[in-house]
């Protein structure tokens, strides 16, 4: 049989190659081997080492010295260390896997811990709020702290008041819509830092309609805007700016 | 199966083939055993994973530095035929541990490891602290001396 052409490292290592047919976990001495098979000269080598092997087996083992065969263990097995199973590939990859999966869970109960009633709704509105431009508002001049009785005369909405820490800041425009879920929303824009404030229905008990009511302001934060919600009389109202929280948190200081 | 680190037959064999006299042999196996088991008697296993064949190989070294060398010689090297195999059935155990404990060192510590087929090359490498040039060598020129030697003690089977 025709053999391939070997280097002078294989042949190297052929001179040493095992002389069983068990499975070779050296990689080049596995490579050496398949490359050799078929050629007479290793066919012959291996046959001599076989036989050598077998003819060192049936070395007898005197009485005196079987006797030490069930002595106890001389060798201690290795040492288990917290570096060598690091070093285990499957236990890196499922470290690997375990430390993403607990950074997704802690990154989303961080998100969700400062939920409210209500958070939801804010956060769409939020996307909404960087997305729209002031001319698709119908254009207003006024205080903002009047609108709520536009809102009321003109769209019927009860409760849609701007709350005293925002009263007295300029309108540019204002406009009323309704979301995917059939909710009325108010939205105005405020000259004062291209705020916009949005007022919308509370979110409320699915069994008895009551509404689910949360004190004071909380904030909320999406695609680089911040929102400051509060409710009041069953409507939600969010003032809302590009910017973090600390860029909010005076105008809400300023009455208290 | 026995653990590797220390199969204890494979061992007393280690020392017959290293020093081709069974007395000898058994001498360095239990001298090698005894201290092995001193150590663990003080709580001290040996974390050398290939310690006991180490520790035996030396005192194989120094057991044969007391015997009479023979005069290096030439030594014949024959291509190895399909009927080697053959022609070793023939012979004793006892022959061959004469014929590899007559090797000049480091050959004899090589070939005694490796017909152990106990250890892979790597391990051999590491034990009788040889380069894989000078391993490959030892046995190459260790299978044809062989040889030679079996044409000469076994007639070659004529082929047909």
């Amino acid at each position: 049989m025709k053999t391939q052409r070997l280097s002078r490292r294989q042949r190297t290592l052929l001179n040493c190659a095992p002389i069983d047919e068990e499975p070779i976990r050296d990689r080049s001495m596995r490579s050496a081997v398949f490359r050799a098979r078929g050629s007479n000269e290793f066919a012959n080598q291996q046959s001599f080492d076989r036989a050598m092997a077998a003819l060192v087996d049936a070395i007898p083992i005197p009485a005196e010295s079987a006797e030490w065969f069930s002595a106890k263990d001389f060798v201690s097995a290795s040492k288990w260390t917290w570096r060598k199973m690091a070093r285990n590939p499957a236990v890196l990859a499922v470290g690997i896997a375990v430390l993403v999966i607990a950074g997704v869970l802690i990154f989303y109960f961080v998100s969700r811990l400062n939920d409210f009633p209500g958070s939801a709704t804010a956060r769409k509105l939020l996307t909404l709020a960087s997305s729209t431009r002031s001319v698709l508002l119908d254009p207003i001049n006024a205080d903002a702290g009047t609108l709520g009785d536009l809102f009321f005369m003109k769209h019927g909405l009860e409760h849609y008041e701007v709350p005293p820490e925002f009263a007295d800041f300029r309108t540019i425009g204002c406009r009323v819509f309704e979301d995917e879920e059939s909710r009325r929303i108010a939205q105005i824009w405020l000259a004062e830092k291209r705020m916009q404030l949005f007022l919308f229905p509370a979110e409320r008990n699915a069994k008895t309609g009551a509404v689910l009511r949360f004190p004071g302001w909380r904030y909320i934060q999406q695609e680089g805007w911040t929102g400051a919600v509060t409710e009041h009389n069953g409507v939600c109202f969010m003032a809302a700016l590009r910017g973090r929280e600390n860029d909010l948190a005076p105008y809400l200081a300023e009455k208290q | 199966m026995p653990d590797r680190k220390q199969n204890l037959p494979q061992l007393y064999r280690f020392c017959f083939l290293m020093l081709g006299d069974s007395r000898k042999a058994q001498e360095v196996f239990h001298t090698t055993l005894r201290e092995a088991a001193l150590r663990a008697a003080h709580g001290e296993l040996l974390n050398e994973p290939f310690w006991l064949f180490r520790e035996a190989r030396w005192r194989c070294l120094e057991e044969s530095k007391t015997d009479l060398e023979a005069e290096p010689l030439e030594m014949k090297e024959h291509e190895i035929t399909p009927e080697a195999s053959m022609q070793i059935e023939q012979f004793e155990p006892t022959q061959l541990a004469v014929w590899i404990s007559a090797a000049p060192e480091p050959q004899r510590t090589a070939l005694a490891l490796f017909y152990l087929n106990e250890f892979d090359y790597r391990e051999i490498l590491d034990l009788a602290e040889l380069k894989l040039s000078e391993l490959s060598r030892l046995l190459a020129s260790g299978r044809r001396q062989f040889q030679a030697w079996l044409n000469t003690m076994v007639p070659q089977v004529p082929k047909v």
